[in-house]
């Protein structure tokens, strides 16, 4: 990128009603197909005729399932474009959500039910119950629609293998280990190293190799679970787990990471080798008011990462997901200023969101993603 | 004696589950979700009553954490952020105290089904303990969380008076936040002396039968200061404790081996948690002291419904043949 402070989302987007029923074959209400419409002609969509004529379908085919999947990607790519990001993918629309994906498209694994995750919320909770075998792309095709779609840069977001371990039972490898370890608690940390290097060499580096193939320069690590167990083994783990899985490959990685103890992540930031950005989530966590200097609460960890040596680019998060408040210019512009004071050198600094946009409207994350470019501007032009 | 029992909320079975979703989406009104928590409730307390439980619990299904009914309603608390519950996938709200805090009514007993509850087999509750409590809780009132502590325990004190009253013979505290020990920092004699203090505090004068369980670390650390707690029993996480520090000490005290994993789903191989037991068994007790539970090592709702079933089976099943293989009984 020639010009300071790109601007990115980390991934998702939430799945328009039309997307969603329409690939569950369930009937649409005329507002919902008017939605379609009304975004299409705002993103400046071609031959939408063609997709209300799929929606308006009462019995869709595989095949026309499959064509909503591609309408509502080049509808999430267009929404980015327009908004003026600068690097782009598809708002994750072919995939159901960043676990399930990945969990569905490989073999070994199968889903249990519900778990709580807090009050009423609940997620889809797999186990893993034969060795973990590949079986099929998980993100190629996507990855190359969307570079087929795009003009931009295109980062690919990827569920990292930590976190996929994390949130899975380990029936496998437990029970593997049941007669060779003794001792409960040593038992489980063997076989969940097992099961992650397993996932890591099985799975992931495979596809990571197709995606390279298919043409990505550029694959975001997610890594939710990274800091969820902050003792010195498990990050040493989530750290070798990270290294293992760019080794080898010539592309450029990131990871991401968000809603966690950025003071122990911050510890082991810089022993993650080719990462060349962290994309963090700092806006959920500062003041609204704009200034530089103390008022930027959200951002005192940046600082920590700096002290501990990471020296790459960072995602920096200016926009927090989990509120409609549309953050004005200004207050975008002062949080990159601000960063940028902690770190020195603004040739370092990617302009984010804090996590991926799924749970706002596109309304609210247009009107967000819009005013962070316009702040990334404010903020190069006290650079000219 | 051997028994049985559960050691935490249970996971809310799938027509609960799907009829909370609904209620969040305002699909169902009150009056029929608590018909469905009324009948997931019955369905839990049955699947404790066919595994041959020693104490049954109502399963807390309305349970949104393990501090969460004290949250809400105690005096002087405000409902805080959403935080990581330990090492989980989990989250709890973090309970803000911003003045003195005061029991004003009945916190969990107004949440409890009694009519769930069967006549013919013992209740048990399940209880945050203090230190768990002080140390989750965002302590903006009191001098230091020792004072939060031995305050909080006063308000268990009143909450144990109350469900004794109303009938539960067993009460467990809870106290992960004791063992939960990521950055292996030294837990220090003053803290629990502190610990046992206000354990004391909150559970003096209780006639029925009382449990401190650990969960989410080591129990050894707490050694051997923990034998000396005022508890009738330890809890202990055995998927978080190392068997062999164990064994350097002898239990005066009745010991719940947490032994079903909550925490995996793999359905453990009953073979395998009876010589567990029993080599635990065999190695720190004093031989005239066997008071001996089979739980799992914390709360059940890290799991689906159907696994936690199955998980209560096996939990029953152990205890049953230890009962016949140490020929002892109660």
């Amino acid at each position: 990128m020639d010009e300071l402070f790109p601007t990115q989302e980390i991934g998702s987007l939430a799945k328009p009603a039309w997307r969603i029923k329409g690939y569950k074959n369930e009937p649409l209400s005329e507002e919902e197909i008017a939605e379609a419409e009304r975004w299409g002609r705002k993103l400046g969509i071609e031959k939408i005729t063609e997709l209300i004529k799929i929606l308006k379908n009462r019995e869709k085919t595989t095949a026309e399932k499959k064509e909503l999947l591609e309408w509502s990607a080049r509808y999430a790519i267009r929404f980015f474009e327009k908004a003026g990001l600068d690097v782009v993918f598809d708002g994750e629309q072919w995939r159901s959500e960043m676990y399930e994906h990945i969990i569905r498209n490989i073999e070994g694994f199968k889903f249990l039910g519900s778990v709580k995750s807090f009050n009423y919320r609940y997620f889809n909770k797999a186990a893993c119950i034969s060795k973990p075998k590949y079986i099929k792309p998980i993100y190629v095709e996507e990855f190359i629609f969307t570079k087929n779609n795009t003009e931009r840069e295109v980062k690919v977001p990827f569920t990292g293998p930590y976190t996929i371990v994390d949130w899975t039972f380990n029936e496998y490898y437990e029970k593997k280990l049941c007669d060779k370890i003794k001792d409960f608690k040593q038992r489980k940390a063997a076989a969940r190293r097992e099961f992650l290097f397993d996932l890591i060499h099985e799975i992931v580096k495979p596809e990571i190799g197709r995606l390279i193939g298919a043409g990505a320069k550029w694959i975001q690590i997610d890594e939710p679970a990274a800091t969820t167990n902050p003792s010195e083994e498990e990050m040493q783990l989530f750290v070798e787990a990270f290294n293992e899985t760019v080794k080898g490959f010539n592309c450029t990685f990131s990871l991401h990471n968000c809603y966690s103890d950025y003071e122990v992540l911050a510890k082991y930031a810089s022993q993650l080798r080719n990462c060349s950005q962290l994309a963090l989530e700092f806006a959920n966590r500062d003041s609204r008011q704009t200034g530089i200097g103390e008022n930027r609460t959200g951002y005192r960890e940046l600082k920590l990462f700096e002290d501990y040596g990471f020296c790459g680019k960072y995602g920096l998060g200016v926009i927090d997901v989990h509120t409609d408040f549309v953050e004005p210019p200004e207050l975008v512009r002062d949080r990159i200023l601000h960063a940028v004071n902690l770190v020195g050198d603004p040739s370092r600094i990617y302009v984010s969101t804090d996590c991926g946009l799924r749970t706002r409207t596109w309304e609210v994350s247009f009107a967000k993603l819009k005013n962070m470019v316009a702040g990334a501007e404010l903020a190069r032009k006290t650079f000219r | 004696m051997i028994g049985c029992y559960a050691t935490g909320v249970f996971p809310r079975p799938k027509e609960l589950v799907e009829a909370t979703r609904a209620y969040e989406r305002r699909k169902i009104n009150d009056e029929n979700l608590e018909k469905i928590f009324h009948k997931a409730t019955l369905k839990i307390v049955q699947a404790q009553i066919s595994a041959n439980f020693s104490y049954v619990t109502d399963g807390m299904l309305k349970w949104q954490d393990l501090l969460r009914p004290f949250t809400e309603k105690l005096h002087g608390v405000r409902v805080g952020a959403l935080a990581r519950w330990f090492s989980n996938n989990t989250f709890y709200r973090k309970p803000v105290v911003v003045e003195e805090i005061r029991r004003e009514k009945d916190i969990t007993a107004e949440i409890v089904c009694f009519e769930c509850l069967p006549k013919n087999v013992l209740w048990k509750a399940i209880l945050p303990a203090p230190y768990t409590f002080a140390k989750l809780a965002e302590n903006r009132f009191y001098r230091n969380d020792t004072e939060l502590m031995f305050k909080f325990a006063e308000i268990l004190k009143a909450e144990i008076k109350t469900l004794t009253k109303k009938g539960f013979s067993y009460i467990q505290l809870s106290d992960p936040a004791l063992v939960y020990n990521p950055f292996k920092r030294p837990i220090s004699k003053d803290t629990l002396i502190a610990v046992r203090d206000a354990l004391e505090t909150a559970i003096r004068g209780t006639a029925v039968r009382t449990c401190l369980q650990t969960f989410f670390g080591d129990f050894s650390q707490i050694l051997p200061e923990a034998l000396d707690f005022p508890v009738t029993d330890l809890g202990i996480d055995l998927y978080e404790t190392k068997f062999e520090k164990l064994k350097e000490y002898k239990f005066g005290k009745g010991i719940a081996l947490g032994l079903v994993d909550a925490r995996n789903s793999l359905v453990e191989d009953e073979n395998e948690l009876v010589n567990v037991a029993k080599e635990l068994i065999g190695q720190v007790y004093l031989l005239e002291k066997r008071d001996i539970f089979i739980c799992p090592n914390c709360d059940l709702d890290f799991l689906p419904w159907e696994r936690a079933e199955e998980k209560l089976m096996v939990a029953g099943n152990v205890a049953k043949r230890l009962k016949a293989e140490l020929n002892i009984h109660g």
